[in-house]
């Protein structure tokens, strides 16, 4: 059933992508941005699930397993975690860069509306 | 009157247009409505809650305790098997703060994040003498002023030098430089547990990620700090040129342990610092020296860009049309045109 999270985040990312297709407000952009990077994190964390599994922890295991069986046994992946982990803050930096440009922009024409900024049309 | 009907409403048609301004609602809904449909077949094709771990994720798993005295996969992944991607993403971070601070520059130097435009005004009105304060801008930095203790409030009044020195009860409004006493109180208490707390999951490392979470914390402690006590109580901590350098020595702290590794033990990032048991705070060896200048780096670098954008000068105050100004503005707005003609042909 995970495969409802798989598409929940694409849903997701297609959300985003709308409202960075569609929206003329420079902070609705941003915001489209940002929940195409949120969908990314829901996608890896799902695909980290794995069925009836427990968590990566080499930490008094229950169920009577080793720490040594459990690293053998049935977890959640770890690598995709770190993948989500990293890529949060890495993404709150990111969304920090495009909100300074935006205030930027608005600072030098004096709007938020994509369309209106003229001197960056083709 | 239709006539003065259908203006009307075609008047206000035009203000919720631009209200909510958005074009090619049709192609944008192809566009991520093709994007859906190519997702979908892709998600259905990719392996499901039954797969076999990844071979790096067992890799990882087998030899976190033996190798590195960690019972953190997580944490052993980031600092240790995939320690060169976290290296690499170091300097995304890094590379990204410098894009902030480079984009929020004001044209002189400053010592803070906040003010600074106040007490360079001397020097901007020499550079660009053609800039001028209306009624408007004058009413609110006068305000400001107020707001911020610098004038006093009223005839024969002065703000108190910090709100705490407020005395209970008293019917005036709250300032905006701090919040009330209740939740001035609730941040006291919580943001030493939070701060003990950030410093916890990086110096055990049990918890995943550390020091990357952990100066998650740090920011948090940080903005609480700002947004309950107001940003006159946090300037002398929080400035650039003290948080720059901590950022800076957070990554060259990260450069050198990595690089030693290559040096002492022949491949960048090994581990070279003898390992403790586990469950301690020197079990990771040099993941856990890793993590904690991770925690600066992350810690800081958030610091300068949530704070390099919040204050980003306030060069904006609208041009409201001055009358002898729209003449001025069209000639300016002409004369750009006229640049950009001469720069197509």
């Amino acid at each position: 059933m995970i495969l409802v999270n798989y598409l929940a985040a694409a849903a997701m990312f297609c959300v985003g992508l709308y409202a960075l297709l569609t929206r003329r407000n420079m902070i609705k952009m941003v915001m489209g941005l940002s929940l195409m990077e949120a969908a990314s994190y829901l996608f890896m964390i799902s695909l980290a699930y794995r069925d009836k599994s427990t968590a990566p922890i080499l930490l008094d295991p229950a169920g009577g397993q080793t720490n040594e069986s459990l690293a053998r046994g049935n977890v959640a992946d770890p690598v995709l975690q770190n993948f989500c982990l990293t890529a949060i803050v890495i993404g709150v930096a990111i969304t920090a860069v495009f909100l300074s440009i935006v205030v930027r922009v608005a600072q030098h024409y004096r709007t938020l509306d994509a369309d209106r900024v003229r001197e960056l049309r083709g | 009157m239709p006539d003065a009907s259908v203006r009307h409403r075609s008047g206000r048609d035009r203000e919720a247009a631009e209200h909510e301004p958005a074009h090619r609602r049709a192609v944008g809904l192809l566009l991520a409505g093709g994007m859906l449909a190519a997702l979908a077949v892709a998600v259905a094709a990719i392996p499901r809650e039954h797969a076999p771990l990844s071979v790096i994720a067992r890799y990882a798993m087998l030899i976190a305790l033996p190798r590195w005295n960690l019972t953190e996969p997580v944490n052993e992944i980031v600092y240790g098997t995939r320690g060169f991607d976290t290296f690499a993403e170091t300097f995304l971070l890094l590379a990204a703060v410098v894009s902030v601070i480079v984009l929020t520059r004001p044209r002189e130097p400053r010592r803070g994040y906040f003010g600074e435009e106040a007490a360079a005004a001397r020097e901007r009105a020499a550079a660009d003498p053609a800039e001028r304060a209306d009624e408007e801008e004058r009413l609110a930095l006068s305000a400001e002023r107020r707001e911020q203790g610098e004038e006093p409030a009223g005839p024969g009044t002065r703000r108190p030098e910090t709100p705490d020195r407020t005395p209970l009860g008293v019917p005036a409004p709250e300032t905006a430089d701090a919040m009330s006493i209740v939740v001035r109180t609730a941040i006291r208490i919580a943001l030493p547990v939070l701060a003990v707390a950030g410093l916890y999951i990086v110096a055990y490392g049990f918890s995943p990620g550390a020091g990357f979470p952990g100066g998650a914390v740090m920011l948090g402690v940080v903005l609480l700090a700002y947004a309950g006590f107001g940003r006159r109580r946090i300037s002398r901590v929080v400035r650039p040129a003290l948080v720059e350098v901590i950022e800076l020595a957070g990554g060259v702290a990260i450069t050198v342990i990595l690089l030693l590794g290559l040096v002492l033990e022949g491949s960048f990032g090994a581990n070279w610092l003898p390992l403790a048991a586990p469950e301690t705070i020197l079990s990771g060896g040099v993941a856990q020296a890793f993590s904690a200048s991770e925690l600066v780096e992350v810690g800081t670098g958030l610091i300068i860009v949530i704070f390099a954008v919040l204050g980003m000068s306030h060069d904006w105050t609208p041009d409201q049309p001055e009358p002898d100004a729209n003449e001025t503005d069209k000639g300016a707005d002409e004369a750009r045109e006229a640049g950009t003609r001469s720069e197509e042909r």
